[in-house]
């Protein structure tokens, strides 16, 4: 039975299609196998599209604590439609859509009440340093840590549409134009030509300040 | 603030303001440039800096934004709400979509309406609790979930009727036994 993780385009240097490489077509293996009772299968799953789910509650700018339910509630609902999915193969798809629905609840619930807090990411640079390391190795870290805080600055700073569209995009593994689709309601074939302008515009605001 | 000079627009509008860049750029409707073999014949240089750029992005996504570990597990527990042999009541009216709003009232109930088959659950979300109605009324027991824990159980009257006194906090579902029948309400966050 197959239990392994899903495969990951990740972070070699070799450019990849969007959505080839990340080979979904076991996500409905996995699902399939989850609802037949296998665990590890689940927890595949979970790995493999958890961090979907979760830039989709980032893209749209859920407060933190809002994120956490959000992002339950769509685990918790997966969980219950498991073996009740017309397409399995599509889980990453009902994720983002379903994470995307949820999302929007929340924003109208807002609306209607009151204004919450705006997620307060730069501070959360990560500062679990590796306190045993040398001084240059953690200068050099200390470099790219300032390089990674930037292009994330910039990249916060982006027009909503942009910010969004990339929030999702930059998920990890990268999810499938058709999951990028589901997650913000565009078309899939927009999706191409946006993400090219966003990330020119981000390279513009990266190099307009000399970080390029 | 510095963001002036980029004099990037606000919005919505800044997808179809100037190209920042002057570069030409294939029009919406176009092939998935930078995607499928775009190369210098697709009118602008090899695009690989979109594909350098969007990795940089997505490691940084992991460094300063990742999913949380606890969430992760949270996720990888859920396992055990699976259930096959419960029928799943879908939410079948939400009042924070399907309602039009009425002017001047901000703290309107919150509708809900979840059916399986002829089993209608229908609940009232109010800043004290839950107000619920199985229809038509069964004799049914009925626990509030909020995790794969085992919930709270609530007393139903001959009316179909039961009240949960504090409202839930984060999801939650209704798990509802009558007869031999098992139905959960689609998970929701109230």
């Amino acid at each position: 039975m197959r239990t392994g993780t899903l495969p990951s385009a990740a972070y070699d240097d070799v450019s990849y299609t969007r959505g080839g490489t990340v080979d979904r077509t076991d996500v409905g293996a996995l699902v399939q196998s989850a609802a037949d009772g296998d665990a590890a299968a689940w927890k595949a799953i979970v790995e493999g599209l958890g961090p979907l789910v979760w830039s989709v509650v980032r893209a749209h700018r859920l407060s933190e604590a809002d994120a956490h339910e959000v992002s339950q509630t769509v685990w918790f609902r997966f969980a219950q439609h498991l073996g009740r999915l017309r397409e399995p193969d599509k889980a990453g798809a009902w994720l983002a859509r379903t994470a995307r629905h949820e999302c929007l609840k929340v924003i109208r619930n807002q609306r209607r009440l009151t204004l919450t807090d705006d997620p307060l990411l730069l501070d959360r640079v990560s500062e679990e340093g590796v306190p045993e390391q040398a001084l240059l190795e953690q200068e050099e870290a200390a470099a790219r840590n300032e390089r990674v805080r930037r292009l994330w600055q910039e990249f916060e700073e982006l027009g909503e549409r942009c910010r969004q569209l990339l929030r999702v995009l930059i998920a990890s593994p990268p999810p499938s134009y058709q999951e990028v689709s589901a997650a913000l309601g565009i078309a899939v074939g927009s999706i191409g030509p946006l993400r090219q302008r966003c990330l020119r515009r981000l390279r513009a605001r990266l190099e307009s300040r000399g970080t390029a | 603030m510095d963001d002036a000079l980029n004099g990037e627009g606000f919005d919505g509008e800044e997808l179809h303001g100037e190209e920042v860049r002057g570069e030409p750029d294939g029009e919406p409707g176009g092939a998935f440039d930078g995607q499928l073999g775009d190369g210098p014949a697709g009118g602008e240089p090899d695009d690989g800096f979109t594909t350098a750029l969007e990795e940089e992005l997505r490691q940084a996504a992991a460094v300063l934004d990742p999913m949380p570990p606890e969430l992760l597990q949270i996720a990888v527990d859920a396992y055990a709400l699976h259930d096959l042999e419960a029928r799943v009541a879908e939410l079948t009216f939400d009042s924070l979509v399907d309602a039009l709003p009425v002017r001047g009232v901000t703290d309107a109930p919150r509708m809900l309406t979840f059916t399986a088959g002829e089993v209608t659950v229908d609940v009232e979300v109010t800043s004290e609790g839950l107000l619920g109605q199985l229809l038509p009324p069964r004799p049914a027991g009925i626990e509030i979930l909020s995790g794969p824990q085992p919930g709270t159980p609530v007393t139903v009257d001959e009316m179909g009727r039961f009240t949960i006194d504090r409202p839930p906090s984060g999801p939650f579902a209704l798990r509802l036994r009558t007869g031999s029948d098992v139905i959960t309400t689609e998970w929701l966050r109230a």
